[in-house]
């Protein structure tokens, strides 16, 4: 109980705290106080436990794949939210921002969050639900849980300061980078979960890395959480994988390329003769 | 650039119209799988190559259960006393071991894909 | 990075969380591992012993057994069974361990066989039993791992509180400084990392304090040595005048340069004498409407000369300050509006008290100033050359810097506005108001 309680929530955690450690960074870059965090993971904890409490009817829906089109659509949201967050937030840290704007990004930042946490927090509410029941597995689950949720954590710290660290030009790139392989992580993931459903055709799997790093060592279930790492990946989810990444980084090249026009004004106030 | 995202806009939604949609649900044979005791039952299921599985696992346990597979790509909660469908394959001959991830000391099996 | 503390102490507890975690996780799976081979061993262990006990001497007391299972098989044949093992074979009779479900349970198996009696035994023992022990053990061995974390990030706080104190203590230090205390700064233990930054803050001060005294000898260097020349010229220009023509031009020249000079000396003197250090210690009440009164009736020929109407309104009110520069101040600021008023003009000098503040206003009908001139007016030697009545008029154009140092040196704030009147410039000073004395209306 004790190495799974681990892998489990390490699992869920790490996502999250990935993204929530992004977003932190970019809300520091625009001095927004951050605590739309606490907001995002109170709505998201409350979020996954309602829909851990509905997973039991919600799985009998579309024939008894409701729970893998739910999680899929979920993806899909964050992956449409971060595209617009990209778009929109990402490049322009420095220029200029209307209140308006940080109203928009703040919701923007919450929503991503909440969704993440309702979607992983679900699965650590059925999971840990399930093992408390048994006396003899609470100690065991509670370790593990500790401990998976404290290297999750800890990453996520780590990842912030790390970004905090760089130039400030890089830090946000090094987003982009990381938001973008988040994107094509839920592209991928959706797509998989549709061709479990049924609801995606089939495709071949294109190649097999298990040998080399597989999917159940810590270092692949690190990976799986952060980049989306696939042992086997079907040709569907590659595809996906690269129009998750492609998409955020297009949307990107709004927000990167937009020159701050209030900026220009600025600077050519006239001098008193 | 607007014009790509609008192009790769356009991809993703026709995409979606040619593959959602209910694609072959009847002729999909339906194999059993019952969680109990956070055991598998049968632990090893037999299926023929090249051919598309519709896996009913049914979780007779009071307790949730996570069917997991690397090898199959499939990962999928089972809630206690509940069901749930998985889709598999087709997939080429082979063994394909999946376990429960909430009880994975116990909770073993394998998927063997053979040849006929 | 706001705070340097919430990052040492975020960061650090995040390393060590990390890799004392994984550390942990590394040694309960390696723990296990030990366990499944020590558990593994008593399985062979139990299955010799089957083998060794006579098949027919099966006690019953074994196939009581709800935590084991065995089968003895010779040539596909069952000779004996616990009697929770089924009637069919366990596992493969292939040497070796695996695993199996039966029972209703998942088992660790192994086939064994003794070649003695050509008997294949197969031994098994129930998975979930066998983890149960094992991972309560190890389990606990690393519950301290875990309650211990929130300790160390108590320690690492009080640890890195304490480091960062000197800096807390010099930076307290440096905000509690006054402005013209050039004292170096002293701690008691420096730490090596602050020695550079205190030995360069106090290298700093020093050379401000030393700067800061050459000045200061200057002045009175200057002070001395100019007036000393300046007295003989005088004297000199007095002797001249009796031995010239009345209404010489360039007598009366000389003479006015001479007293421009003798002027601007004086100013000068006045605006270096005047350090913030010696200043504040010996503030009096001054009764800043008297006060006015007192330069008006001084000046009032100056206005006079130049057909001014010069009046004062207001009441007492009295600031804590001193009375000498503040009539430096008024003076200044008086024969600045005689000088850019025209003749026939009028000038008003009002002092108002609010609650905690006096006003002293000043308000010419002169040309006034441009808005965006009103920092200007203020530099050393500025003169605003755009008016034509500058021309006409004397000054060294160091009044106004001496009015604005002098406000300085009283925490005044000195503003200024268009005048009350059609045209020309107000200059407005804010005064705190002594705390407790009230303004006593006349």
């Amino acid at each position: 109980m004790f190495l799974n309680s681990v892998v489990l929530i390490l699992q869920e955690i790490l996502e999250a705290a990935l993204l929530i450690s992004v977003l932190l960074v970019f809300t520091r870059l625009r001095s927004i106080r951050p605590f739309w965090a606490i907001a995002a993971i109170a709505s998201g904890a409350i979020g996954a436990y309602f829909f851990a409490h509905h997973m039991a009817s919600i799985s009998e829906w579309f024939d008894y794949v409701g729970q893998e089109v739910m999680n899929a659509f979920i993806q899909l949201a964050i992956l449409f939210i971060l595209a617009i967050f990209s778009a929109k937030y990402l490049g322009n840290t420095h220029s200029p921002h209307s209140s308006q704007m940080n109203r928009g990004f703040i919701v923007c930042t919450l929503l991503l969050v909440a969704l993440s946490l309702t979607r992983e927090g679900s699965e650590v509410f059925i999971y840990v639900g399930g093992a408390l029941g048994d006396p003899s597995h609470v100690q065991p689950t509670l370790m593990g849980s500790v401990i998976g949720a404290g290297i999750g954590i800890s990453v996520g710290v780590l990842i912030y300061y790390g970004l905090l660290g760089l130039p400030t030009k890089r830090i946000s790139t090094s987003g982009l980078l990381l938001l973008s392989l988040i994107g094509g992580n839920m592209a991928s993931q959706a797509t998989l979960l549709l061709t479990q459903a049924d609801w995606l055709p089939y495709s071949r799997i294109l190649w097999d890395t298990s040998s080399w790093l597989p999917e159940n060592s810590i270092l692949g279930r690190l990976l799986y959480a952060i980049i989306g790492y696939e042992a086997t990946p079907s040709l569907f989810q590659v595809f996906s994988y690269a129009t998750g990444i492609l998409l955020i980084f297009l949307c990107a090249q709004f927000s990167f390329r937009k020159q701050p026009p209030m900026l220009i004004k600025q600077t050519s106030t006239t001098t008193p003769q | 650039m607007q014009n790509i995202v609008n192009r790769v806009a356009v991809l993703i939604v026709g995409m979606g119209f040619v593959f959602f949609g209910h694609y072959a649900v009847a002729g999909t044979p339906v194999i059993e799988l019952t969680i109990k005791d956070h055991l598998f039952f049968p632990a090893t299921i037999e299926i023929p190559a090249n051919t598309k599985i519709k896996l009913l696992v049914i979780n007779l346990d009071p307790t949730a259960e996570e069917f997991e597979s690397y090898e199959l790509n499939r990962e999928k909660v089972i809630l206690g006393n509940r069901k749930g469908v998985i889709f598999i394959g087709p997939l080429p001959p082979g063994e394909y071991p999946f376990f429960g991830e909430f009880y994975p000391k116990t909770a073993q099996g394998k998927v063997v894909v053979t040849d006929q | 990075m706001k705070s340097i503390r919430i990052f040492l102490i975020a960061s650090i507890l995040a390393t060590l969380t990390l890799f004392n975690f994984i550390a942990a996780l590394q040694g309960y799976k390696s723990s296990l591992h030990e366990a499944e081979k020590l558990f593994d061993r008593q399985l062979l262990q139990t299955a010799k012993l089957i083998a060794n006990l006579h098949v027919d001497k099966t006690t019953n007391n074994l196939n009581q057994l709800s935590e084991l299972a065995y089968q003895v098989w010779h040539n596909d044949q069952l000779l004996a069974a616990s009697n929770n093992a089924q009637v069919e074979t366990i596992t493969e009779h292939h040497p070796g361990f695996g695993y199996a479900n039966f029972d209703g349970y998942r088992w660790r198996t192994l086939a064994y066989f003794d070649p003695s009696n050509n008997n294949w035994i197969i031994a098994a023992e129930r998975t979930d039993l066998r983890y149960i022990l094992a991972e309560d053990v190890i389990t606990k061995a690393v519950v301290p791992i875990v309650l211990g974390i929130p300790f160390v990030g108590l320690l690492i706080w009080l640890i890195i509180s304490r480091g960062l104190k000197p800096l807390k203590d010099l930076s307290v230090r440096l905000k509690n400084k006054q402005v013209n205390d050039l004292t170096p700064i002293e701690t008691p233990e420096l730490k090596d990392e602050l020695k550079q930054v205190t030995q360069s803050i106090n290298v700093l001060i020093r050379r401000l304090g030393s700067a800061l005294e050459r000045e200061k000898r200057f002045t009175s260097d200057a002070a001395h040595e100019l007036r000393t020349p300046i007295s003989a010229l005088k004297v000199q220009l007095h002797n001249l005048k009796g031995d010239l023509p009345a209404g010489n031009e360039s007598f009366i020249q000389l003479q006015s340069g001479v007293e421009r000079m003798q002027h601007l000396i004086e100013q000068l003197l006045s605006l270096y004498r005047s350090t913030p250090d010696e200043f504040s210690s010996h503030f009096t009440p001054v009764n800043l409407y008297q006060l006015a009164q007192d330069i008006i009736a001084e000046q009032h020929l100056v206005f006079e000369a130049k057909d001014q109407t010069l009046a004062l309104e207001g009441s007492n009110n009295v600031i804590d300050g001193d009375p000498l520069t503040l009539s430096t101040l008024l003076q200044n600021l008086l024969s600045n509006a005689n000088k850019y008023t025209p003749n026939g003009g009028s000038i008003l000098v009002s002092v108002s008290g609010s609650k905690d503040q006096v006003c002293l206003k000043v308000e010419d009908s002169g040309p006034g100033i441009v808005s965006s001139d009103y920092n200007k007016v203020f530099e050393r030697f500025q003169r605003l050359n755009n008016k034509p009545e500058v021309t006409v008029t004397q000054g060294c154009g160091l009044g106004l810097t001496i009015v604005k140092h002098i406000a300085n040196l009283h925490h005044a704030d000195i503003s200024i506005a268009p005048s009350s009147f059609p045209s020309g410039a107000a200059f407005t000073l804010q005064f705190n108001k002594i705390p407790g004395q009230d303004a006593k209306h006349s």
